[in-house]
């Protein structure tokens, strides 16, 4: 059984959260497409308001928790 | 990746480390607890320990999810898992935690249909792939995770997906900290505060550690720069006299937390009167349960699951490593009956469990140490 995250750890027990890049935002379904490390991610963007291309996320579990600054 | 290279560098690190030694005071010992596995998993990881003087010592806490859900939450989840048409969705690494009669890994080689996800966006998906099934998601996690699970279930239900359900194994982190604070068996100098649990909550909700109890607390990052000037700060205030909650994180952690995360959570979540806690027992108000409001999606009310209370193995000491009382490796089983390939307790199945990650890094520099 492998972990579940690429860095040997687990996402909840580390609370890992990584920096991502948004590349486009579904500004009505509050969705955005994120990418970090040439890995995608489709992500929540409700917690932290209006995002554009080009901004950098902390995203735990799908969920983007703060802007990071840059 | 940014952030990555300049709180990795090893001069600074040197330097930091300069800085501890200087600061402690000779004769004295220091025990901090990291309250966050991340933080255990840093670490071992990059031998930071190694780094510190003999009297400062690191004390494991409770803050890895996997590593503090009962036995029987875990009989629970099976019990679901098994009803008939049932797509039962967990991280990964719940996946191999032992319940009184084996795993969800097991169950699923038995039959049962377990799949691993990333997010609870992802089993929402596979609701909506698969709409002639039922798709439950154990949701686990500290305040991290739950502003996650929450945004979810009001997806579910604003996009009206009516198969999807969700069993709530959410825990709070401010509880096991008082129950720590207050157990006689443990003595501890300050806190180093979960970093991206307070991303959500903020530095607020600790307050209560150097109000209450004249602890320090610094909450800090991951990396390990971010931890040794945490541990530096912490020793600072100590020698200074002072004990408050200051933040090493500060690029990600702003003081008051994410106010609209919070909000959310108050919406779908409710306290647990009690929780049970592996190893620390019942504590209360420590855990989250699906309001009224989600009724309709809460796994628990929909399923008969036993909810009863199973006994932790005998051999198993991770009660005792979990309040700091004794180190991973004086477990009577670590790293002979229990492994990570065949964990008996849940310190030893996630990378962020004290006894794994010390297996995992650990246990060489200290064979290096015993010879």
């Amino acid at each position: 059984m492998t972990d579940c995250h690429g860095d040997e750890r687990c996402i909840t027990c580390g609370d890992v959260a990584v920096e991502m890049t948004v590349l486009r935002v579904d500004t009505e379904r509050d969705l955005a497409l994120c990418e970090a490390e040439g890995e995608r991610e489709t992500v929540e963007i409700a917690l932290v308001g209006p995002v554009a291309p080009g901004d950098a996320l902390l995203v735990h579990a799908g969920t983007a928790l703060q802007r990071t600054t840059a | 990746m940014r952030f990555v290279d300049e709180f990795r560098d090893p001069e600074l690190g040197k330097v930091l480390a300069g800085e501890i030694v200087s600061t402690v005071e000779p004769g004295r010992h220091y025990k901090v607890m990291e309250v966050c596995g991340g933080h255990t998993h840093s670490i071992y990881k990059y031998g930071i320990d190694d780094l510190l003087p003999e009297n400062v010592e690191l004390v494991h806490g409770p803050g890895c999810p996997v590593c503090v859900i009962p036995m029987g939450r875990v009989d629970d989840g099976i019990a679901i898992a098994r009803q008939p048409g049932v797509i039962f969705t967990c991280f990964g690494d719940m996946m191999r935690v032992p319940g009184s009669q084996g795993s969800l890994l097991d169950a699923k080689a038995e039959g049962a249909d377990v799949r691993m996800v990333y997010s609870p966006l992802d089993a929402l998906r596979i609701a909506k792939n698969n709409p002639d099934r039922e798709v439950v998601f154990f949701a686990i996690g500290f305040e991290t995770t739950a502003p996650s699970t929450a945004l979810t279930l009001k997806r579910a239900r604003a996009e009206g997906v009516p198969n999807f359900f969700c069993m709530c194994n959410h825990v709070t982190i401010v509880p096991p900290l008082r129950a720590l604070l207050d157990s006689p068996d443990l003595r501890l100098d300050g806190f180093i505060g979960p970093g991206h649990v307070s991303t959500v909550v903020g530095a607020r909700p600790f307050e209560f550690i150097p109000a209450d109890y004249g602890k320090p607390v610094v909450i800090s990052g991951f990396e390990p720069l971010d931890v040794l000037q945490a541990i530096q700060m912490i020793l600072r205030q100590l020698a200074d006299g002072r004990c408050e909650v200051e933040n090493q994180y500060r690029r990600v952690v702003p003081y008051e937390g994410n106010l609209r995360a919070l909000e959310i959570m108050s919406e779908v979540f409710r306290l647990r009167p009690h929780f049970e806690w592996r190893g620390l027992g019942f504590i209360s108000q420590s855990a989250l349960a699906l309001t009224d409001a989600y009724a309709d999606l809460d796994a628990e009310r929909r399923y008969d699951v036993p909810g009863v209370r199973v006994a932790d193995p005998k051999a198993c000491q991770c009660g005792e490593v979990l309040k700091g009382v004794i180190k991973p490796w004086e477990c009577k089983v670590f790293g002979t009956a229990c492994t990570p390939e065949r964990p008996i307790g849940t310190c030893m199945v996630s990378p962020e469990g004290a006894c794994a990650a010390y297996y995992n890094y650990g246990r060489y520099a200290r064979e290096r140490e015993v010879v």
